[in-house]
This record gives C-alpha cells, sequence and structure tokens, in this order.
C-alpha cells in the first residue's frame, strides 16, 4: 500500500509530484480510472500513488480537420461524448469507458477488437505530451495528421505501462462515426466451429469485429456446443445490410441454423466484449492475452483451453478471428480450488506459449504468476532506454517485463 | 593514424570481411553514395554493399573498431540530406539486399529486406488480393528500408496512415552489430515505432515486417478543376470537415498541369487553375453515393467540372502523371526547390495563401502539388541557380514557408524527415527539453552518434565538413519525387 496520494490537477503539477518524489527517492505508481491497474507485475516498491483523472478535459478539438488534444486523464467516455457531437470517434476499444482514462488505455498498450479496421491506438496518436520521471515536460509530434520531425516519442510512452514517463495530454487524429453499425451473433452447433470461421474469413465483406467466443455469458448470447460468433459490422447502411444478409447464408451453409442480428445495441454488445476481457470472477479467475497470427488463431485457442482443462480449470476464450488474439479466463468453482491450480496452469502457459501476457489475476496469487512470461530478445535496449528515462526507478519499480 | 591510412585499414577490413565485390572505395564509385535528393553531398570513404545480415552486422563492427560513422541508404530520393555521410565513413547501400523473404497472405504480412523496392511489393501482393498501402511518390524507385527510415508517406496515407501504421516488426543490427528483432506484438517497449522514422540514427534495420491490406472491391479516381489553388484547398477543408475520408486527396495547380500534361498526356484540364484529385475505393454499394457528397462538395466551393475515371488504365495514367509530377518540372525552370511541411487542414487554404505571398515577396515563381488531404505541402519554388540573387532567396523562402506552416499550428515535415537540412529549424517547433527527451532514446542506441551524425539533432556547432560541391545551399538539384 502506498504512504501517500497525489492527485494534481494539471501538468505543471503531475510535473512537480514526480520531481520530488524522485527527488525523495520515492516509488510512484501511475492511476487513471484503474480499470487496467492488474496489468503487469506488482510493483516492487510503491509510497507513491499519483492520480492523474484531475489532469483532464479536452485542451483543444479541431473538428474541422479531425483532430483533438485531450488530457490524459479524461475518461474514454468523455471523450467518446465530445466526438459523438461532431460525429467522430476515436476507436481505443478500452474497457469500462465510464471509467477508463485515455491516458491509461494508452499506457497499458490495450488493443481492441476493431484495430484490424482502424489501426491500433497507437496508430492512432499524433502527438502527445508526457512528463518524465525528474519532472520534465516533454511534447512530440503536434496537432498534424502527417509528420516526421523528431522521433515519434508517443510510440514509446504507449503500452509502457507508466513505468518511462506520465503522459500527460494526448493528441488523437479522429475518424467519422460509421453510418451503420451492426451485431450478429450465431451459437454454433456442435461441429460447425470451424467450418463457420472459415465461411465468415471467406466473406467479400469484412466484418469490424470477429469473436469466436466460449464462455463469457456477461457478453450476451448463447453458447452452442462449439461456442458462438460475435461479429460487428460497420460501413454505410447499404454494406451492413448486405454483409449481414451475406452473413447469414454463408453461416447458414456452415450447418448454423440462427444468426441473430442486433442493431440498435450493438455497440453495447462490442462493449461488453471488451469489458469482459478484464473481469474477474470474484477472486476465481485470471486472464490471459496471447496475441498471433490469425491463421492459427482457432488452433491456438483450442490449445490453451485443452491446457487449461488439464489443470482442472474451467476455460473461457475470445478467438479474434481477424487480429489472432486469443482472451482466456481461467476459473475454478471456489478461490481456494483456484489458488491451488493456477500457478501450475501459469507455469504451463508461459512454457508452451512464449508470447501470453496476464491481464488480470487476483491479488491473493499476483506475486505468485508470471505477468510476461519470457522477455522479448531485445530486453537489453528495453533496460537501457528505462535507465535513461527514469534512472532512479521511480516510476513502477517492476511492473513492466523482465522486472523493468 | 595519417587520415588517408584509417581509410586504408577501414577498406581493408571490409574488403577481408565482405569480399572485394561488396565493398568500393574508388572516388568515382564512391560519388554516387555521396548525395540524396539534397544538394549537398559528401563522398564517403567506402560504401559497402552487403547481401546478409552478418555483413551488415560486420560491417558495423569493423566501422565502430574504425571509428568511422555509418549511413544506411535507400534510394536516395529524400529531399533533406538524410542519406548524406555529413562525416564520410561507410555508406551501406540495401541493394543486394532487396527482396521480399516471405508473403504471408493469409495473414496479409510480408517479411521484406530494406531494398526492396515499394511498388515491387504490392505487384508481388495485388495478384493474391493484397496490397501494400504506403505509395510514396518515388515508390517507383524509392526502398521500404528508405520508407522506414523517413516514415514516408504517400497520396494513400490518407485513409490508409503512413509508414509506421504498415510496420509489424524489425530486424536491425544495433551499435555493437547485435542483431535485434522487434514485433509491435512483444510485450515490452516500442522498439519498433521507436524505430520507424528515426531516419537511420538508432541502428541499421535488416528486415521488416509489414501488414498488407486487402485490395478494394471498387476504385475511383475523379478530377475536378478550380479556379485557382485557395478554392481547391477550401474544397478539401470543407471534405474533411465533412467527415469523409476519401483514400486520396491531391491537388495540382495550373502551373503543374501545364508541365504535366506536355509530358504524360493524363487528360487533367489544362485551363483550370487548380486541379483536385480524389480518390475513393471500398464496396461497390457506396461508391456512387460518395461520390455524388464529394461532387456535391466541390461544386459548392466552386468547382467548375468534374470527371470520373472508372477504368484501370485511366486511373492509373493519372496516378503516373501525380506521381511523376515533379519530374515534370524540369520543363519550366532549371532549378527547383522543393519544400515539405504540414498544416491542420483547415488552415490549407491559409497556408497557400501564405505561401504564393512568400514566393511574391521573393520575387520567385512557384508551383504546388501535393498531399492536400493530409494537409501536406510541397512548394516547389522555380529558379536558376545561375542567379545568385534567385538560389539566395529560395533558401530564405523555404525557411519562410516553414515558419508560416509552424504559425499555422504545423510542422516542418510531413514525410521526408528532418534530415540534413531542416536539423537547424527543428527548434521552431520543439523546445529545448523536447529535444533533450529525444536525445535519451538515441542516447541509448546510438551514443557515440556513428549512426548517421548530423542528422536530425541541431548542431549547435559547425557543420563544416559538408561540402557544397555543386553550389547553392540546401536546393534540390536533381529528379525529385513529392
Amino acid at each position: 500500500m502506498p504512504q501517500r496520494v497525489a492527485a494534481p490537477g494539471d501538468v505543471d503539477a503531475l510535473a512537480a509530484e514526480l520531481r520530488e518524489s524522485d527527488g525523495r527517492g520515492e516509488a510512484v505508481v501511475l492511476f487513471g480510472g484503474g480499470t487496467l491497474q492488474r496489468l503487469g507485475a506488482a510493483p516492487s516498491r510503491f509510497d507513491v500513488a499519483v492520480d492523474l483523472r484531475r489532469v483532464a478535459g479536452i485542451v483543444t478539438y479541431e473538428h474541422h480537420d479531425l483532430t483533438i488534444s485531450v488530457r490524459a486523464g479524461t475518461t474514454l467516455g468523455a471523450l467518446a461524448r465530445a466526438l459523438a457531437r461532431h460525429g467522430q470517434f476515436v476507436p481505443l476499444d478500452a474497457p469500462f469507458p465510464a471509467r477508463g482514462t485515455v491516458g491509461g488505455a494508452l499506457a497499458g498498450g490495450w488493443l481492441g477488437p476493431r484495430r484490424g479496421a482502424y489501426g491500433r491506438p497507437r496508430d492512432l496518436v499524433i502527438g502527445s505530451t508526457a512528463v518524465l520521471a525528474d519532472g520534465t515536460v516533454a511534447k512530440a509530434g503536434g496537432m498534424v495528421v502527417k509528420n516526421v520531425s523528431g522521433y515519434d516519442m508517443s510510440k514509446l510512452y504507449a503500452g509502457s505501462l507508466g513505468t518511462l514517463a506520465a503522459l500527460a495530454v494526448v493528441n488523437f487524429k479522429t475518424l467519422p462515426i460509421p453510418q451503420a453499425q451492426r451485431a450478429a451473433i450465431a451459437a454454433l452447433p456442435d461441429g460447425t466451429r470451424e467450418r463457420a470461421i472459415a465461411h465468415v474469413r471467406g466473406l467479400e465483406m469484412e466484418p469490424t469485429v470477429a469473436l469466436a467466443v466460449r464462455g463469457f455469458h456477461e457478453v450476451g448470447g448463447t453458447d452452442g456446443s462449439d461456442g458462438r460468433l460475435l461479429l460487428v459490422y460497420e460501413g454505410s447502411a447499404a454494406t451492413v445490410d448486405r454483409a449481414t444478409r451475406e452473413l447469414r447464408s454463408a453461416l447458414g451453409a456452415a450447418g448454423v441454423p440462427a444468426t441473430t442480428i442486433v442493431d440498435r445495441g450493438a455497440g453495447d454488445a462490442l462493449q461488453r466484449a471488451i469489458d469482459a476481457c478484464v473481469t474477474p470472477l470474484a477472486e476465481r479467475s485470471a486472464t490471459y492475452r496471447w496475441l498471433g497470427l490469425p491463421s492459427d488463431a482457432e488452433a491456438r485457442c483450442a490449445g490453451v483451453g485443452r491446457v487449461a482443462r488439464r489443470h482442472d480449470l474451467t476455460c473461457e476464450t475470445m478467438c479474434d478471428v481477424r487480429n489472432g488474439d486469443i482472451i482466456a479466463r481461467a476459473s475454478a468453482p471456489d478461490r481456494d480450488a483456484f489458488a491451488a491450480r493456477i500457478v501450475l496452469l501459469d507455469e504451463a502457459f508461459h512454457d508452451a506459449y512464449g508470447r501470453i501476457v496476464l491481464l488480470s489475476s487476483p491479488d491473493a496469487v499476483r506475486d505468485r504468476l508470471d505477468a510476461w512470461g519470457p522477455p522479448p530478445a531485445s530486453l537489453a535496449t528495453m533496460r537501457a532506454l528505462k535507465e535513461r528515462f527514469d534512472p532512479r526507478g521511480t516510476l513502477a519499480p517492476g511492473r513492466f517485463v523482465g522486472g523493468i | 593514424m595519417e587520415p588517408g591510412t584509417a581509410a586504408r585499414d577501414l577498406a581493408e577490413r571490409l574488403v577481408r570481411a565482405l569480399g572485394a565485390d561488396a565493398v568500393k572505395t574508388e572516388p568515382e564509385d564512391l560519388a554516387v553514395y555521396a548525395y540524396d535528393a539534397y544538394t549537398e553531398g559528401r563522398s564517403p570513404s567506402a560504401a559497402v554493399i552487403p547481401s546478409d545480415v552478418r555483413e551488415v552486422s560486420a560491417t558495423v563492427r569493423i566501422a565502430k573498431a574504425c571509428g568511422a560513422p555509418i549511413v544506411a541508404r535507400g534510394a536516395g530520393t529524400g529531399l533533406c540530406g538524410g542519406a548524406v555521410p555529413t562525416q564520410g565513413g561507410v555508406v551501406i547501400s540495401f541493394a543486394r539486399m532487396n527482396r521480399i523473404l516471405e508473403l504471408d497472405i493469409a495473414n496479409r504480412r510480408a517479411r521484406v529486406q530494406p531494398g526492396l523496392i515499394n511498388l515491387d511489393l504490392s505487384r508481388a501482393a495485388e495478384p493474391l488480393g493484397c496490397f501494400y498501402a504506403p505509395d510514396p511518390s518515388s515508390q517507383k524507385i524509392s526502398t521500404i528500408g528508405g520508407n522506414v527510415g523517413t516514415n514516408a508517406g504517400g497520396p494513400h496515407c490518407l485513409s490508409y496512415g503512413t509508414t509506421t501504421n504498415h510496420v509489424l516488426g524489425l530486424e536491425f543490427v544495433d551499435k555493437d552489430g547485435e542483431v535485434v528483432r522487434t514485433s509491435i506484438d512483444d510485450a515490452g517497449y516500442d522498439l519498433t515505432g521507436t524505430l520507424v522514422g528515426s531516419e537511420g540514427t538508432l541502428g541499421v534495420i535488416t528486415a521488416i515486417d509489414v501488414r498488407l491490406l486487402k485490395l478494394p472491391a471498387e476504385v475511383r479516381v475523379c478530377v475536378a478543376a478550380f479556379g485557382d489553388v485557395e478554392a481547391a484547398s477550401a474544397a478539401v477543408s470543407a471534405i474533411i470537415g465533412a467527415g469523409i475520408v476519401p483514400t486520396a486527396l491531391e491537388i495540382i495547380d495550373a502551373l503543374i498541369v501545364a508541365a504535366v500534361e506536355a509530358h504524360y498526356h493524363a487528360g487533367f484540364p489544362t485551363d483550370a487553375g487548380a486541379v483536385l484529385l480524389v480518390e475513393i475505393a471500398g464496396a461497390a454499394d457506396d461508391m456512387d453515393a460518395n461520390e455524388s457528397a464529394l461532387s456535391r462538395i466541390a461544386r459548392e466551393h466552386g468547382a467548375l467540372s468534374w470527371r470520373t475515371a472508372r477504368e484501370a488504365r485511366e486511373r492509373e495514367a493519372l496516378w503516373a502523371s501525380r506521381k511523376g509530377a515533379a519530374g515534370a518540372i524540369g520543363r519550366l525552370a532549371p532549378n527547383y526547390y522543393i519544400q515539405d511541411a504540414c498544416v491542420p487542414r483547415s488552415k490549407l487554404p491559409n497556408a497557400l495563401h501564405a505561401v504564393e505571398a512568400i514566393a511574391r515577396d521573393h520575387d520567385l515563381a512557384v508551383g504546388n502539388v501535393f498531399h492536400a488531404g493530409d494537409g501536406n505541402l510541397h512548394p516547389l519554388l522555380l529558379f536558376d541557380r545561375r542567379d545568385r540573387r534567385q538560389a539566395e532567396a529560395v533558401v530564405a523562402a523555404g525557411i519562410d514557408i516553414l515558419t508560416a506552416c509552424i504559425e499555422l499550428g504545423g510542422t516542418i515535415s510531413g514525410e521526408h524527415g528532418i534530415g540534413f537540412e531542416k536539423r537547424e529549424t527543428l527548434p521552431y517547433v520543439f523546445s529545448a527539453a523536447d529535444l533533450a527527451t529525444m536525445a535519451r532514446v538515441r542516447d541509448v542506441f546510438n551514443p557515440a552518434q556513428h549512426f548517421n551524425p548530423d542528422k536530425i539533432f541541431p548542431s549547435g556547432a559547425s557543420c563544416g565538413e559538408v561540402r557544397p560541391p555543386r553550389g547553392g545551399s540546401g536546393i534540390a538539384a536533381g529528379d525529385a519525387w513529392l
């Protein structure tokens, strides 16, 4: 537990707070809405919690330019509402937008299921202001959509989990909200999963989101014996209409009897799927993310399920057919059974799959799980960056890859 | 060691490691590696043409041991001297590392060597239903490695994003000659995103994983004529402001249209003050509605005509002449100077107005051909190098244009980078603290500044090593693409 909580009200106060903590040798953990706070390992030292939610609000919104500059503590919901007034959006697609912040989604390296269509959050960032551990306030990029002026520092801060700098202001390019959005949910009867996915892949009109789900009932829809599909289409009314028609017949041909179309509420269904990625089952579950190629995503997803079952844990999965991610939530009927089994599963996952990382786990077992697995080959360079940006190890020491 | 001896020692060690066939040391061979599309240049001590990553690694180790700087070179189409070996040393050419290593259509990705010519990737992927989106106008000759170095754009990055949005991972040789692999899917810091656009100052990239996109079902290219370039740019601002993002929005003014038409005969209207080139792509269902929305906005902003190219051959002719525009300028003046700057898109009319006023103040003719949808300007100042007044005016006007763009909320490079030319201009955009923070990254990857010295960061000191043998300063000389 931290000794102190600070909630600076603006960028200057944030800079002063970090400079002073750094000077005193205190370890700082940055907080937004807390929705992704369980990402990564538990920090090895933790003296001050710096709550960034007061560094909030829109700096400038140039809706005619399709650009916006927001303070990092702005909630995703507040950003979305401001943009929607001008028919625009920034598809960050992170969990719990009413609480989650822009800075948190970016620093957490969040990846949503629409990124195949619209790009990763880091691809939507055109500039930023960051505060380094020593209080240096540094800008990069700007408010133009093409920019090769100096290093692209925003890419370095995005996904750094608050271990290099505190994002204070983020500039985005915005997109026009598509005219139509429609979700399709289909329960998959026994033996239809592979064919159904192959048929979806073969469609001319690509879904914006294509998830093959097992479990995760809070998302909505009912599993068949082979789980269910959750697809989202976005585009003009004409294309979305044709796409869902073609989908229905393709799924029918794959032996899937019924496809439910959700018109109003498609966005809510998508958000529920995103929220589910970090939603624990009362102290008896851990959720992993495994990024990989789309072509073998189904096989990897099945493998994850088998390994979990071998450890006597239930495994719910969301397989992102378009981007290749697997989200796996392993759980046991009760806390004690979970705690007894998860450590071995965690080891088995990391032994078998290099790139699997922990998104969420209960405090009781967090220290016994490996949040990151084997570090990437470029770890030495990453360590050197940390050392150069935060030589005193002020920012969330130990939370990141390889003990950074 | 005497300088001559040091160079001989360097050359001998490189020959031992790579073979005589892969090392150039004769002055007449080295002249090729002295320049890019920026005028000033300097010959390196040696140029190497490695065949694989091991040879790149060996080159880096030897150069480091000899204290020689290392400059990686693509096709040399950059405008800002980014590939110029300003302190001599070793230039690494990727002419022999120019292959597609893997084309993975199922996962829409490819692994390529840095010397691969940009267009060759789309040519290989198109029969399989995919394409590589970044398409700088130089794509017939520029390399993907060079594109990664400058985070190159091109007309189609309006809707698809610039090079950085399409790079999935890299292999690079670091300061110690070690081979490092990165992926945007790796846990940890985004080294991939940090290296893209770093202009060869952080390491030598030896392989690139890129994203491919599915070819759109239908493509249309439309040409609208306007009375002048400001009206055309107001139409562009209105299109973006209405929330419509076509795949490309390019403006060509009358001066350039005349030169281009004389050369390519693609059918651009030669009686208009400016031409707007609009490309839309996507599902066939949307084409008519999108085109009519665009043509309505264009007409509301004074479009005099609207023509649609539906046939592939017609579209390709329009694009070929657009992308070859700079090459046709030779008809207009003995020399030209191209600026690359970017402004918020709603400020385009102001920026164009400023460019015209600046050219007038300096008594220079100016042409404009640019990526309007992105706010990325490319004013071409025409002049005669032999006229000393004009040569000086061009340099001053270039700086005035950059200053005007910064004042409009823009920046000093949209797609060519800072290189050598603009490094003293970078402090107009960033504070000392901003630049010092960027320098922390350089400190990690390139502490001794062996990789591409004198680039991006302002010198504060002399840069007397660079000789301007072709005369003039900061003036693009040969063929250029923009």
